[in-house]
């Protein structure tokens, strides 16, 4: 599974940007502590697909759903939701299957709803404050 | 003339009528704080079934207060965005429908604009009208954006967050620590209680808009400060407390709040408060500006504006009431009046737009 590092935050956009072709459509989820990076990337990777400026990209936290470049990208962030009934009335299925690319954060707390095939970036912050970035694709 | 005016763009179900733009003859928030307290956040699905059940019982209320019935009503406003589409839909729908049977005006109202209304309305009342063309920061849990406000109410974008916004990092950190939602105002009732100077927070220098915030990096800075200390009995006892005592005192949080604790959120508070004010008088300077607003439910917060006074501005800072900070109708229907005397009106076929910008 590939894996990278990126040591500032303008390396983690810039890796997004690099990932953004790579990723398959679908459901992406971010997956990572808070402040691991996770709307970074999401920056990079919007920006990467054409779809925003990384300076327009803002965290989805309270408002849920971020739409950028007339639906190509999605940006979701479940942090405040505690039930699957919950998510499921946002109506993310309609998103997903509109052939969009869906960057997901928090929603490995809902895998049920989230069924491979999906791709899963995994965020860390290391001591020194490098991010180790790593994707998987399941199924 | 009378606006009906409708916000439900995100938690509160509200309705206000509103006469001339100024005078508030009746303001009705249907506060959902109790619903979604539990859950840390505004949770859509039940936003939307909470709006629905409001909608009916918050107008007819709205209108018996202000003694005005359908038939006086010259125009009827209501939110048509940003904000979550189901929730925007409740409230639109709803003045649609009210419009259209009444044969009636509909004018559609951007929630921002709505929020630097409340302030407009609020001075002009005061006989101490904002002065234009004036700097606005409009700072809540969605939204911390600075525009100039022109003399015919144009908007032009000069600055807004990169990441979270203000009101989010205090959400987030006051989880973090194990405080209740929302972060605000129990964050701004403590500050005072510690040293502002105890913990530094640095700001990376930003590339491209300098009017541009950012408060991802704070928020990942108190995280690293709460993970090196064991701090997990102080959190545990504060979730206790919030759950036993969703009301609970000053003195009760005090109570279980140690002084270190209480120096991270002075610092915090700090931090934030002056990167608000720097940036807005930043932008105040460039734009040649009379006045400022400060509106969003971030300026409820004493802290910011005592360092508002206490900056001695050469223009005037106006705040909104505490009871126009936070998302309100009043607002809407003092928002819609100067487009109701430009004959601004919304066809029925408007649609809710959970990312309408103003400028």
């Amino acid at each position: 599974m590939p894996l990278f590092r990126a040591s500032t935050e303008a390396e983690t956009i810039a890796l997004g940007e690099r990932l953004a072709a790579k990723l398959p459509r679908g459901v992406v989820l971010l997956i990572g502590n808070l402040g691991a990076g996770k709307t970074t990337l999401a920056k990079g990777i919007a920006y990467g697909l054409g779809a925003a400026l990384p300076d327009d990209v803002s965290s989805p936290t309270f408002t849920l759903i971020h739409e950028y470049g007339h639906g190509l990208v999605y940006h979701v962030d479940l942090y405040r939701l505690e039930e699957s009934r919950e998510v499921e009335g946002l109506g993310l299925d309609d998103i997903i299957d509109s052939g969009a690319l869906v960057l997901i954060e928090w929603g490995e707390r809902f895998p049920e709803l989230f069924p491979p095939p999906r791709t899963e970036i995994h965020l860390r912050a290391l001591p020194d404050d490098t991010r180790e970035i790593e994707l998987r694709r399941l199924g | 003339m009378y606006i009906l005016g409708i916000e439900s763009s995100c938690d509160e179900t509200a309705a206000a009528v509103v006469e001339n733009g100024e005078t508030v003859l009746s303001s009705v928030v249907a506060s959902q704080m109790d619903t979604h307290g539990k859950y840390g956040g505004v949770v859509p699905e039940l936003a939307s079934r909470e709006h629905l059940r409001a909608i009916v019982p918050v107008v007819r209320e709205a209108l018996e207060r202000a003694a005005v019935s359908l038939s006086g009503l010259d125009a009827i406003a209501a939110t048509s965005g940003p904000g979550l589409v189901g929730s925007l839909l409740v409230g639109l729908t709803y003045a649609k429908s009210l419009a259209f049977a009444r044969g009636l005006p509909l004018i559609a109202v951007n929630h921002i604009e709505g929020h630097i209304h409340a302030v407009i309305l609020e001075s002009r009342r005061a006989g101490t009208p904002v002065e234009l063309p004036a700097l606005a920061l409009v700072a809540s849990g969605g939204h911390t954006h600075l525009f100039r406000v022109d003399e015919n109410f144009g908007y032009a974008l000069l600055g807004k967050t990169r990441d979270d916004a203000a009101g989010e990092a205090y959400d987030k950190v006051a989880k973090l620590l194990g405080f209740p939602y929302p972060g605000g105002p129990i964050i701004d009732c403590l500050a005072p209680h510690g040293n502002p100077l105890a913990v530094r927070f640095t700001f990376a220098k930003m590339k491209g808009n300098a009017l541009d915030f950012s408060f991802s990096g704070l928020k990942t800075a108190v995280l690293r400060w709460v993970e090196a200390r064991d701090l997990a009995a102080a959190i545990a006892a504060r979730r206790a407390l919030a759950r036993a005592e969703p009301h609970a005192s000053l003195e009760q949080w005090l109570a279980v709040t140690q002084p270190e604790t209480l120096d991270l959120l002075a610092s915090f508070q700090h931090a934030v408060i002056n990167e608000l004010l720097t940036r807005a008088a930043a932008s105040a300077a460039q734009i040649h500006a009379r006045a400022m607003i400060v509106s969003g439910g971030v300026s409820a917060n004493a802290g910011l504006r005592a360092a508002a006074r206490a900056a001695h501005l050469p223009y005037p800072v106006h705040f909104p009431s505490p009871g126009l900070a936070t998302d309100n109708a009043a607002m809407i229907a003092a928002a819609a009046f100067p487009k109701l005397l430009r004959r601004e009106f919304a066809g029925f076929d408007t649609a809710a737009d959970a990312s309408l910008k103003l400028a």
